[in-house]
């Protein structure tokens, strides 16, 4: 029983790794523009469906565009819409975006059929770890490791270069950085961008492991919720803690009370509110308050 | 005076019986008007949601069996007339739409055991002819069954007493996974039982919650079980989700996969890579066995679709096949002819012939055994015939059972 737990643990920990990838973009997305972006999980199921089309027509090393083309679809939608709804009341930011992610969900059964599409992992990422107790497998191994170069990149992008301390800045005082001659609209596009192309990313990196159809999102969007509430709204390193409580967790649960798994997160989700109403690492937001 | 008691003259009668007569006259020329019209046909089934992409197939097979026969039905021209199932409550006014105002003969439908209910229930009162070709619930042909209803599918408890026997050759320890909804829960029950009295063991037993996106977890656990079968009850997506895992895990082809009511389409959702599994099915598309008429069924989607015919193609096709067929041999569109026929017709072959019950209207129909090859190459063709259950034609009333049916005469 014993090195069950260790494995479950372990897998947990993988799983929470795969949540904190599909929560983050949503994170970014709300900690500097302020919009939450009910469409987060829509663009996630396109990065899966782009990544199986690209893989079809030209094989695996063209999937590497499916989160490109995601973000620049982002990005076309902040232009259209996302902008309008900067100043306005955020609830009318979840309402447009959740109509946005129904009409993606009706544009890819449309376009790609309402059936399940056949998805599988490469060649060379199949196979599995076993270090005594613990069993992680190899494709599961890329995608932490990947989470984690990912997460360590966004880290050094917003401390350590100019762009990131005028995205930090715009988050909190819009005016001033524009006073200061920032054109702060660009920006504000390639922030809401880059948080649907790492959604993208996510798609492509679950579509081996999950089941590739219109509704897939709905798989996403509710964890990546939870994860971004417990972590504390907009906090980076507060999703990325969250995410992996909520992986073990899950886990855990499926090992005791498997029927109640699913639920599990939302009732941690819950305690967690309860105990700190901001959430683990969640701060105070002048805009909100 | 009696005529004023009665309040009518000589000339008030007379000229009464003149009325009648003259607006008697365009009647029969209506009637005629309405014979010499196509005959519809109603088709209800879902539009949108999840299950639209299978009804799709439904449908599709619907409307080649009508163009099988150049779309006439007793040399008239005949025509399917398809309205949504948005929920049971929809479906049923869609139904009464089709009935009132569309005056179809008879109606085809049912993708989902919540609607089927309902128009189950609604049949009576619009007094047509309901055949539901895809939902599988106990009741429509049990306790909840009446004159108008026919079903084809075979209940799950019933595929669970099919398939049960052949499944322990593989061995008597199961794994059960199934969903935590109706119908995860009507398998775990059912092959419970059967497995107790085959002298099984239950190594395991999980709950899955609907749309579970990781089953690594529950994985790990079969894998410390390591039971000689795993008895799954999780529906389509689910099964795709879990199987791609389960392979990703390294644990394909290691420990038996057994499920009954799975389509073709969601095991084509898996892909060859990860697909695996030993599944009951009602038909399949490469088996041998077919007769000439579902074979020239499955070239004929080929032909027009560019893809074979799944199983759920095969089932929109054969229940109206069915229901013309019946048309024709009552040479009536009235709903109780249409039922007397229905009662009467008889389909498949010698070795697999298969009909509607008339204490139930259950369609009698043996299962196909298929089990997902070692090795697949083609896009489609993934199961390998492995058996018919039952065996003998003669078991199919035994393994059928009692469906709690009592039917009225009308």
């Amino acid at each position: 029983m014993t090195s069950l737990l260790v494995s479950q643990l372990a897998n947990g920990l993988v799983l929470g790794g795969l949540y904190v990838l599909i929560a983050i973009g949503l994170s970014i997305i709300f900690g500097l523009l302020g919009i939450v972006n009910f469409a987060h999980g829509a663009f996630f199921a396109l990065g899966a469906y782009f990544g199986l089309t690209l893989y079809n027509q030209f094989g695996w090393p063209a999937v590497v565009l499916a989160p490109l083309l995601v973000g620049v679809l982002g990005m076309v939608v902040e232009r259209l819409l996302i902008r309008h709804l900067y100043d306005k009341d955020p609830l009318i930011s979840l309402i447009v975006t959740f109509a946005l992610a129904l009409l993606i969900e009706a544009l890819t059964r449309v376009i790609w059929g309402g059936l399940g599409q056949p998805f599988g992992q490469p060649e060379w990422l199949s196979g599995i770890f076993l270090w005594g107790p613990v069993l992680i497998t190899r494709y599961r191994f890329a995608v932490f490791a990947t989470t984690l170069l990912l997460l360590l990149g966004l880290w050094a992008f917003m401390q350590f270069t100019p762009y990131g301390r005028i995205l930090r800045a715009g988050s909190r005082d819009p005016e001033m950085v524009g006073l200061l001659g920032i054109r702060l609209p660009r920006v504000l596009t390639a922030v809401f961008g880059l948080g649907c192309c790492i959604a993208g990313i996510a798609g492509v990196l679950a579509a081996p492991l999950w089941t590739v159809y219109p509704a897939m999102q709905e798989g996403a969007i509710m964890p990546a919720f939870v994860v971004v509430t417990i972590g504390g709204l907009g906090s980076f390193a507060g999703a990325v803690i969250a995410g992996l409580l909520v992986g073990v967790v899950t886990t855990m649960t499926i090992q005791f009370e498997p029927a109640a798994a699913n639920a599990v997160m939302y009732v941690f989700m819950a305690v967690v509110l309860l105990l700190r109403p901001r959430g683990l690492l969640g701060e105070r937001w002048e805009r909100f308050e | 005076m009696s005529s004023n008691r009665t309040g009518l003259t000589r000339r008030q009668t007379l000229a009464g019986v003149g009325v009648v007569g003259a607006t008697s006259l365009p009647l029969p020329f209506i009637g005629r008007a309405r014979a010499a019209g196509p005959i519809r046909i109603g088709l209800l089934l879902a539009k949108t949601g999840d299950i639209a992409a299978q009804t799709d197939y439904l449908a599709k097979g619907s409307y080649l069996a009508l163009e099988e026969r150049g779309n006439q039905i007793m040399g008239q021209p005949a025509e399917l007339v398809w309205y949504d199932e948005p929920t049971p409550q929809g479906a049923q006014q869609n139904m009464q739409k089709l009935v009132a105002e569309e005056k179809v003969a008879a109606i085809l439908g049912g993708s989902l055991s919540s609607n089927a209910l309902a128009e189950e229930a609604t049949a009576p009162s619009v007094k047509v002819p309901m055949l539901i070709n895809n939902a599988a619930a106990t009741e429509i042909t049990g306790k909840n069954c009446n004159r108008y209803t026919f079903r084809l599918n075979t209940p799950v408890a019933v595929q669970a007493r099919m398939f049960a026997p052949f499944i322990t050759g593989y061995g008597k320890r199961w794994y059960f996974l199934t969903a935590s909804y109706a119908f995860g829960q009507d398998i775990n029950k059912s092959f419970h039982e059967l497995l107790a009295q085959a002298g099984g063991t239950v190594v395991g037993n999980d709950e899955v919650p609907l749309n579970t996106p990781d089953y690594s977890s529950f994985a790990l656990k079969i894998r410390a079980a390591n039971p000689d079968l795993i008895l799954g009850g999780i529906p389509a997506g689910d099964l795709s989700t879990f199987l791609k895992q389960w392979n990703e895990m390294g644990m394909k082809g290691k420990i038996p996969i057994a499920e009954i009511a799975i389509g073709d389409t969601d095991i084509w959702a898996v892909g060859p890579q990860a697909a695996t599994g030993i599944y009951t099915s009602l038909w399949w598309y490469k088996n041998p066995a077919n007769s000439a008429d579902e074979q020239k069924f499955a070239a004929d989607f080929l032909k027009k679709y560019n893809k074979p015919a799944a199983d759920k193609a095969w089932m929109g096709w054969i229940t109206a096949k069915s229901l013309f067929e019946s048309i024709e041999a009552a040479k009536s569109t009235d709903p109780m002819a249409i039922i007397e026929a229905l009662e009467n017709w008889k389909g498949g072959t010698p070795e697999n012939p298969y009909s509607y019950r008339k204490s139930d209207h259950q369609m009698m129909l043996k299962n196909l055994v298929v089990e997902v090859k070692p090795k697949i190459t083609d896009q489609w063709d993934y199961f390998d015939v492995k058996g018919t259950v039952p065996n003998n034609s003669a078991d199919l009333d035994k393994v059928f059972g009692e469906s709690g049916c009592h039917m009225t005469a009308t």
